[in-house]
């Protein structure tokens, strides 16, 4: 609590630095060209020199302050009654924490009680100790950013080389996130494939984490029906349905559509990739699903179930569309305009053209599309969740209900069951999959746009 | 002018062959796009007959509830608020910086392209694994707060600053050259010239970038899922450290409920949402036109 309230007054004291720096620069100023920098780089370079520093202490501060505050409270007498199992003891030490921050909250072990009290003193203590050593750093700082407030002084050059440490600071942040994606998922799925085997894992038919236990683990772990179900629904069936309504839909509207009818019915059509896909998941599992149940019955399927692979699979499909579409329609614009005229020239009608010339010129580019669409099927969730099912099964079936690598993700991650259960963490080792999976098709997807394009520049 | 060879009936049957295959090709993509948006049409139209009955004011000022009758969405708009208000904190300074760092001054070698290739990457991520990334790291690694806006909103900022990155990017990259020639030209530095020049004129299209990744992260289900917001909550949450639920999620354990009363409940949370990303996308669009400079 003392923390938070000393990170704002340290910016309010930078905020008085910067007035004070901008204000003594001014005095200085004399003229035209008496100065190197203006009044408010000087302003800046204060205000940096208080904050910056601060800044500083007070992250090292926050990180180091729960372990000095823990000492004194195991130090303390009212300490000593604490079970020495260390899982029991932190639950209490966390509810000394609430109970120290708010006396009316509940407890449900009384030594928390007994504790609360030395910990509130010691934080308040420590805090204290805290404000002081920042308050003392960002002095400091800032009396050493005023002294250097001199006519000939190159205010703005530093602040300018801050400003861009700053940039390159931000712009690593995606390498830092890349970074914790790969090394959070390998770190986890190391725990699990200590316990099963990758081969077991990789190649194993029977999915049912559910009686994994005992020495029969490997059997229960064997992800292969889950990677055909995300296979069949993802780059299958909602393939088939978005790759010619897509294709089709962009050859329409960019060789025969007028101008206006495309600038109305593009945005439209983009409509349907801004839907939130618990929207389509909800659409359905209440309105596509039991109509194609009882497709599925007149088609005298015994007791066709309501969760389908083609239920999921016929709107991711149409959730993908005008990704297709837009990809195709890039695709077509690199074709160099002549050659679709050297086509027309020769007496080729519009459809041969675009059969015969346009289509084959832009087809890297189409597959390279149709790649990414697929990265993005594969990794889609809400709507397998809400419509396709959870039994695993290698079925070419598509009225059968299926489940994929997504589903059984969010399966295993929202029971109720101890972190670090193999269960829980299949659902890291299913996420490395699909992390490689999607990463792979993107690179190379990525790279065909690419060269694709270079080739026809 | 007639060539004699064209006349005969062989080639005018080859010819109303061909223009037949036309008909038929032009047809067929007419189709698609027909069929596109009647299923759109379809979306929407259903969406709207369950759920416009349900939306009134004691809808849209209540909290989640086990009854169908007294559910409301406020608890989770709330939510909703809190988790985008930290993802754009977040995400917003951290993607103009970078985009500006990558566009303006970023040299040219093996690091800068590391930076390049995990921006892209990133923003094809299948938007689960972000929130596998979110567990493992704030709630297992850091302990903060589960099901709160907070880590909600962080795991949100990092899937949304990818795309901001790339559009604020494409912005700046269409301020023409000659904008910083002239301010160079006159004594700026080349901080000053960015800031005070470059800035300012790609700043819609970067504004116009950021409310589509907003819009995105505001229909994302998947990742809060892994960070448990699927909490039964009550009361609204009073800040970015409470548990809460957001829009999407409500949708989402609604859907699961057996009392069909909740499929009016559903559908008219999923028509507040949609009404929701219009808006966005509409200033979007609104901001584009007004603002956009052809150079």
């Amino acid at each position: 609590m003392i923390l938070t309230g000393v990170l704002l007054a340290v910016i309010g004291l930078g905020l008085v630095g910067w007035f004070a720096a901008r204000g003594r620069a001014r005095l200085l100023y004399s003229g035209r060209g008496s100065m190197h920098s203006m009044p408010n780089y000087h302003g800046w370079h204060m205000a940096l020199w208080i904050i910056v520093p601060a800044l500083i202490a007070w992250t090292a501060w926050s990180a180091i302050m729960p372990g000095l505050v823990d000492g004194v409270v195991m130090a303390d007498p009212a300490a000593a009654s604490l079970p020495a199992d260390a899982m029991h003891r932190n639950a209490i030490m966390a509810e000394a924490r609430t109970l120290a921050a708010n006396p009316d909250a509940a407890a449900f072990n009384p030594e928390a009680r007994t504790i609360a009290e030395p910990l509130r003193a010691a934080t308040t203590r420590y805090g204290l100790i805290g404000a002081l050593i920042i308050g003392i750093v960002a002095f400091a700082g800032g009396a050493f950013g005023f002294t250097r407030i001199r006519p000939d002084f190159r205010a703005r050059t530093h602040v300018e080389r801050a400003v861009l440490g700053l940039l390159l600071l931000a712009s690593l942040m995606a390498i830092l996130t890349t970074f914790g994606i790969v090394a959070s998922l390998l770190f986890e799925a190391g725990m699990f494939f200590k316990d099963v085997s990758p081969i077991a894992f990789l190649t194993g038919t029977h999915w049912s984490p559910g009686n994994a236990i005992g020495t029969d683990i490997d059997d229960n772990f064997g992800a292969v029906p889950l990677f055909w179900g995300t296979i069949y629904i993802g780059a299958i069936i909602a393939m088939v349905v978005a790759i010619p309504l897509g294709l089709m839909s962009a050859i329409f509207l960019t060789q025969y559509a007028s101008h206006r009818v495309r600038r109305w019915v593009k945005p439209i059509l983009e409509i349907l990739a801004g839907i939130p896909t618990v929207v389509y998941g909800y659409f359905a599992a209440l309105t596509v699903a039991p109509i194609i149940r009882d497709f599925g019955a007149t088609l005298g399927m015994a007791n066709p179930s309501t969760e389908s692979a083609l239920a999921a699979g016929l709107v991711m499909g149409v959730m993908i569309i005008p990704f297709v579409s837009s990809m195709a329609d890039d695709a077509l614009a690199a074709v160099p305009r002549a050659m679709s005229d050297g086509s027309l020239a020769l007496g080729a009608t519009k459809s041969e053209t675009i059969k015969k010339v346009l289509l084959p010129a832009a087809l890297p580019g189409i597959v390279a599309g149709v790649m990414l669409a697929i990265s993005r099927a594969i990794g889609e969730t809400m709507i397998v969740v809400m419509a396709a099912g959870a039994a695993a099964r290698l079925s070419a079936n598509p009225f059968a209900s299926m489940t994929t690598v997504t589903y059984q993700i969010v399966q295993m991650l929202t029971g109720d069951q101890e972190f670090n259960s193999p269960k829980t963490l299949s659902a890291f080792a299913l996420g490395l999959v699909l992390f490689i999976v999607t990463l792979v098709l993107n690179i190379i997807a990525l790279r065909v746009v690419k060269k694709f394009r270079e080739a026809y520049d | 002018m007639t060539n004699p060879h064209w006349q005969t009936d062989v080639a005018t049957r080859r010819i109303e062959r061909r223009n037949a295959a036309e008909r038929r090709f032009k047809l067929l993509g007419l189709g698609a796009i027909v069929l596109s948006l009647a299923f759109l049409a379809l979306l929407l139209f259903i969406m709207l007959k369950n759920g416009l009955g349900g939306l009134d004011w004691d809808f849209l000022s209540g909290t989640d509830s086990t009854s169908p009758d007294v559910a409301g969405v406020w608890g989770a708009t709330k939510g909703s608020l809190l988790t985008m208000l930290v993802t754009l904190l977040l995400s917003f300074p951290m993607g103009v910086l970078a985009a500006i760092y990558l566009e303006e001054f970023a040299p040219k070698n093996r690091w800068i392209d590391l930076v390049e290739v995990s921006i892209n990457n990133l923003a094809a991520v299948p938007s689960i694994i972000f929130g596998l990334l979110g567990l493992a790291v704030f709630i297992n690694t850091l302990d903060m707060p589960r099901s709160s806006p907070l880590v909600g909103g962080l795991t949100l900022a990092l899937m949304t600053m990818p795309v901001i990155v790339i559009s604020g990017r494409n912005a700046i990259k269409a301020v023409p050259p000659s904008i910083r020639d002239a301010a160079l030209a006159v004594g700026a530095s080349k901080v000053q010239t960015v800031f005070h020049h470059v800035l300012p004129l790609a700043l819609p299209g970067i504004l116009t970038g950021t409310i589509i990744g907003m819009a995105r992260a505001l229909g994302e289900t998947a990742p809060l899922l892994m960070i448990g917001m699927r909490a039964f909550v009550v009361t609204p949450p009073g800040g970015v450290t409470d548990p809460s639920s957001v829009l999407p999620m409500q949708i989402f354990l609604w859907s699961d409920e057996i009392d069909t009363g909740f499929v009016q409940n559903t559908s008219a949370a999923i028509i507040v949402l949609l009404v929701f990303l219009l808006a966005m996308n509409g200033i979007a669009i609104y901001l584009r036109n007004k603002f956009e400079v052809r150079w």
